[in-house]
């Protein structure tokens, strides 16, 4: 994959050809099952994962620096594991923390973001979903303010907001072009609904409607009106991956 | 109620206490009027008699005597006393046997039971002996029967006007007693109806505005409140049940059977694949009730921005837009000029995004959804129609409850939708409302006449 955007030099050797970096997760979470489950699917993404089931367990492997994402669960016992985040923050740690919790108004995740927390996950949350949020983490030191974008085939200026797929100019709506920018900045990496309606639509609910993947079909269509190449995959039934090359 | 109670009924130890405290004022009152008239008469008499003996100082023994006969035959009611004795004590002249037993120093004594001149009894006497220069002793004594008389009838009138007085009060104060006692007691009733289940009782109200009623009047309209909430929570209950329990339901049977039967890896994944899109179905609907209370508890004002509903429509259209071309809706967004309002933009991104929603869900293909915002009177306004098969009036109030579904509904949904835009509708101050688009459905969220709208922040 030629990914001429993030810097991934300095991170280790992706482990597996579609994980470009391999993280190392903290997860906090006093229930045993469904740590499991979330060991599971993240080692089956390739990242390797510890898990702590309290407070003071957590912040002490937090402490040792293994860890290059932390997942922490609000509700450990009595406690909040918002504290954590807060005392890692204090301590001037900035590794990235993924918080889920099953309190989900508006104000308990403003207060989880505030805490030092980089995103939010609501209960019950498909692992997949985890997954996926883990991996946009990881990428999320890598982003760019670099003008023009290049994956595989596909170019885009962002002056002119101009794409050229294959050399060829496409003609895109600005809500396409919008769309394509949020998939272009994250080449490889699974991109599913709930980020796409929250980064690209601003909707900080999840709308039952199957408009993003209308959206997601009108896009595919611009880009190769043939259908003979499809640059916007499906991943499980969890959201997409741009795949421009070859 | 019994009699016991009454009396011992809060209200009516009051008025007793009340009727107490008149009582003794007004007997007070009776008794300082009652010694006043008493004293002053034995003051009078007293104040004669010292007198008379103080002149008679200077007469003769035989000027005395004279002055005392004519004293004795003038006194036809037989009140005064009038006797000399002479030093040993022994008697010269009067009607009085000896000396009474007071001190001979020219002041006035009563003395309680002298014996009559005719010894026929006793009766109350007030007395003045006074030594003569000779050794001699005089002695001047008036009856005070008659005083006495005068003091009893007195004392008989004071009693006799004091007990109207206090049974009239303690009448008022049983009377009014008994009518706060049987106030409570329907009061009481009525709350132990209610804490044995039936809700729809009401605290009694009457007319008399006074505070009890305030409060009674307070409390029934809480209990208003906790009804509806209760009957909401209770529709709610049943249908999270049944929105969840179907899809679980749904999926452990799945399950079941695969873990029976099958044991074909091919064949098991269709079906596991569809218990888990069961359990999704569940895993969204508890969302969307999370998602309801979430808005409800949303700190009313504290995100409150500024911003242009013009442009969230336009926003939430180009969102939906290859939706309805997919389904081969035309929409339209007519937007005339900008529609400031103040509020929290995401909530209201969501309640425009849900009526939308709506609409193109119930649009036919080859249908229209139109999406209006304007300013009327400085107030921001929004309309969003469609050409559906529209609400029928008995639903019309019905559409925003949760899990409304309309009859025969093929769409899906969890009902929620309306209500969550409802929701945010009233946090911001407005109405939300359904007409008739003939054909379809039109939805007006428009800002809640004043005085309702008063009614809301009084609720609140």
């Amino acid at each position: 994959m030629a990914i001429s955007i993030v810097d991934g030099s300095t991170a280790p050797a992706p482990q597996r050809g579609s994980d470009p970096r391999r993280a190392s997760v903290l997860l906090i979470e006093d229930e045993p099952e469904l740590a499991e489950e979330v060991r599971l699917e993240l080692e089956a993404a390739g990242h390797s994962v510890r898990v702590a089931y309290d407070v003071d367990e957590g912040l002490r492997a937090a402490r040792s620096g293994w860890a290059s994402i932390l997942v922490v669960d609000r509700m450990l016992g009595s406690a909040d594991g918002l504290s954590i985040v807060e005392t890692l923050r204090e301590e001037g740690d900035s590794t990235p923390v993924l918080v889920i919790s099953a309190l989900s108004s508006v104000d308990e995740r403003i207060s989880g973001l505030k805490a030092g927390g980089d995103d939010y996950l609501v209960k019950p949350f498909d692992v997949r979903e985890l997954s996926a949020r883990v991996e946009a983490l990881m990428r999320r030191r890598g982003e760019t303010r670099a003008t023009r974008l290049q994956v595989g085939a596909l170019e885009m200026d962002l002056v002119d907001r101009k794409v050229r797929c294959g050399g060829l100019p496409v003609e895109l709506l600005p809500r396409e072009f919008k769309l394509l920018e949020y998939f272009m900045r994250r080449p490889g990496q699974i991109v599913t609904r709930a980020m796409l309606l929250e980064d690209v639509w601003n909707f900080k609910f999840m709308a039952q409607t199957n408009v993003v993947d209308v959206q997601i079909g009108n896009l595919r269509r611009r880009l190769d009106p043939t259908g003979q190449r499809n640059y916007i995959v499906n991943v499980r039934a969890v959201g997409f991956k741009l795949d421009a090359d070859g | 109620m019994q009699t016991v109670e009454v009396f011992r009924a809060p209200a009516f130890r009051l008025a007793l206490a009340f009727c107490f405290a008149v009582s003794a004022a007004t007997a007070a009152a009776f008794g300082v009027i009652y010694l006043q008239v008493s004293n002053a008469d034995v003051q009078r008499v007293s104040a004669v008699l010292v007198d008379e003996a103080a002149k008679s100082e200077g007469d003769s023994d035989e000027q005395l005597r004279r002055a005392l006969e004519l004293r004795l035959t003038r006194d036809i009611r037989r009140l005064d006393y009038v006797a000399l004795f002479d030093a040993s004590g022994a008697k010269i002249f009067g009607d009085v046997p000896a000396v009474p037993s007071i001190p001979v120093d020219g002041a006035a004594h009563i003395v309680r039971q002298q014996l009559l001149p005719d010894s026929s009894g006793f009766e109350p006497a007030l007395f003045v002996a006074r030594q003569r220069p000779d050794g001699a002793v005089v002695l001047f004594g008036r009856s005070l029967r008659e005083v006495y008389d005068l003091q009893a009838t007195l004392l008989t009138v004071l009693a006799i006007a004091l007990l109207p007085t206090v049974l009239v009060i303690l009448a008022i104060g049983a009377f009014f007693a008994r009518r706060a006692s049987m106030r409570f007691e329907r009061i009481h009733s009525a709350i132990l109806r209610i804490m044995n289940g039936e809700l729809h009782s009401r605290l009694p109200v009457g007319r008399e505005g006074d505070d009890v009623e305030k409060v009674a009047r307070a409390v029934n309209l809480m209990l208003d409140e906790i009804e509806r909430l209760l009957d909401q929570l209770k529709s709610v209950g049943d249908n999270i049940a049944h929105d969840l329990r179907t899809p679980l339901m749904i999926a452990r049977a799945k399950i079941a059977r695969a873990l029976d039967e099958e044991t074909d890896a091919e064949i098991l994944r269709p079906i596991l694949n569809a218990a888990v899109s069961q359990i999704d179905r569940a895993s969204v609907a508890i969302a969307a009730i999370l998602r309801v209370s979430a808005v409800e508890n949303g700190a009313l004002g504290n995100r409150f921005t500024d911003f242009d509903l013009g442009a969230v429509c336009a926003e939430v259209v180009d969102f939906y837009e290859p939706l309805a071309q997919s389904k081969s809706i035309e929409m339209t967004v007519d937007v005339r000029g900008p529609a400031p309002m103040r509020g929290d933009v995401d909530l209201m991104r969501e309640a425009v995004s849900n009526l939308v929603d709506n609409a193109i869900k119930f649009t036919p293909e080859g249908g229209t959804v139109r999406v209006e915002a304007e300013t009327i009177d400085g107030l921001p306004r929004l309309a969003v129609s469609d050409t559906g098969r529209g609400i029928p009036p008995q639903d019309r109030a019905r559409v925003f409850r949760r899990f409304f579904r309309g009859d025969g509904d093929d769409v899906p949904g969890h009902g929620l939708g309306l209500n969550i835009a409802q929701t945010i509708a009233n946090l911001h101050g407005f109405q939300l409302t359904v007409e008739d688009n003939n054909p379809g459905a039109r939805f007006v969220m428009a800002p809640m006449a004043k005085a309702s709208l008063g009614l809301v922040r009084a609720a609140e």
